[in-house]
């Protein structure tokens, strides 16, 4: 998402069209790039001690994981301003875990 | 002697007055609309729907129809906080109040939202003002729903007022014609001239208003869409050479709807979106020890010819 600069000037970020100039950042998706992301999620798990060492006994050994990429305008995931918000994709993988 | 140096020099003031001014304006008296039936009887298009029915319901149904109003009036919203977060809070505006706001101030959204704005008095821009602020006045909604929507980005827009960027070698839009792929005759009683433009297909004529960034042509400077300085400085410079009618236009049969990223099938024909996961042990460290995780990689590839979203 495109952070505007608040009338072009120092650090701070701008909303509305009649104060927005220029970009200070911007982590909107650029066109013909691949972008990649990478995310690290946990088992849920207890944590076991084998000698002088702790390891996380899985509580399960898969897991469903639903990637959804959103469209959120107003950086609101839940409020009034989510109404605008957009589901763009969504993939569910199934991860297992000996 | 002296008398002709005169005459010679009015002839060179005047000339570029003489062939600009005329034609650059809608209307050839250049007189202001001074309400919005005006303002819209005067970019009336429903001639229009009796020979090109089917891109006259496309139009209908897209954006550039709600220019002013916007999707679920976002647009008029978006207005109505221009005036009181933007105009009203600053000093040097001249806008204290609602009724202080002229077509100059309006500008900055009319620009690309309502072009034609700049043909109109200060009256029809307090009329936009009362009516935007009327969305939120249940006495009033009504009407003011009604009145925001009969303005809008039209078949006159694109196809005579804007049809031309390079007015200098190409010339002003003619009063009298329409512009598109093809010269010669137009049965229309307003505009009986068909002629083609050197823009309509290339995307720079989608530019002028789609946005390179700051408008810095104002006082005060808006920034709405960026999308064209996308197009141009990441997609053109990586390799791109599609246009933007070609995508939005042409390739899904999209026609004068001219969708975006809220059409399904331009949503899915915009991003190559791959999920890869895998399960192992990670040896954090010596406190916490080994953890049971998932590692999810996420691979996007726009397929656009702009960043996503832009803004």
């Amino acid at each position: 998402m495109p952070a505007p600069g608040k009338m072009g000037c120092g650090k701070e970020m701008g909303r509305g069209p009649y104060e927005k100039a220029g970009l200070i950042r911007d982590t909107a998706l650029p066109p013909h790039r691949t972008i990649i992301e990478t995310f690290e999620i946990p088992f849920p798990h207890e944590k076991i001690e084998q000698g002088k060492e702790i390891y996380g006994k899985p509580l399960c050994n898969e897991m469903d994981i639903d990637v959804e990429l959103w469209y959120v305008p107003f950086g609101e995931k839940e409020g009034p301003a989510a109404r605008w918000n957009q589901l763009w994709k969504k993939l569910t993988k199934r991860v297992t875990i000996d | 002697m002296r008398s002709f140096k005169s005459v010679l020099i009015f002839a060179c003031l005047g000339l570029p007055w003489m062939i600009g001014c005329p034609e650059a304006n809608a209307d050839p008296a250049g007189k202001k609309a001074k309400s919005i039936d005006e303002l819209a009887a005067r970019y009336d298009v429903s001639s229009c729907k009796e020979c090109h029915e089917e891109i006259y319901e496309q139009w209908e149904a897209s954006a550039h129809a709600k220019s002013i109003f916007g999707i679920g009036a976002r647009t008029a919203a978006t207005i109505g906080t221009t005036i009181t977060k933007g105009l009203m809070t600053w000093p040097y505006s001249g806008v204290k109040k609602p009724e202080d706001v002229k077509v100059k101030h309006l500008m900055l959204c009319a620009k690309c939202h309502l072009p034609q704005l700049e043909e109109a008095t200060d009256d029809v821009a307090q009329e936009i003002v009362k009516a935007v602020f009327g969305l939120w006045d249940k006495a009033i909604k009504k009407e003011s729903v009604k009145k925001l929507r009969k303005i809008n980005v039209n078949c006159l827009i694109c196809h005579q007022k804007k049809a031309i960027t390079h007015k200098w070698a190409q010339g002003f839009p003619q009063k009298d014609a329409v512009y598109g792929s093809q010269e010669g005759a137009h049965e229309d009683e307003n505009y009986p001239n068909m002629k083609k433009s050197e823009i309509l297909h290339e995307s720079v004529f989608c530019g002028q208003c789609h946005g390179l960034g700051p408008n810095f042509e104002f006082e005060q400077p808006s920034q709405c869409a960026t999308a064209y300085g996308s197009y141009l400085f990441a997609y053109v410079s990586e390799g791109g050479h599609e246009t933007c009618q070609s995508c939005h236009i042409r390739k899904l049969n999209k026609g004068h709807v001219m969708p975006a990223y809220r059409d399904p099938d331009m949503a899915a024909a915009a991003l190559r979106f791959e999920v890869d996961a895998f399960g192992y042990y990670w040896r954090k460290n010596k406190v916490e020890g080994v953890t049971p995780l998932a590692v999810v990689r996420v691979e996007m590839t726009n397929k656009t010819g702009h960043e996503i979203p832009d803004g």
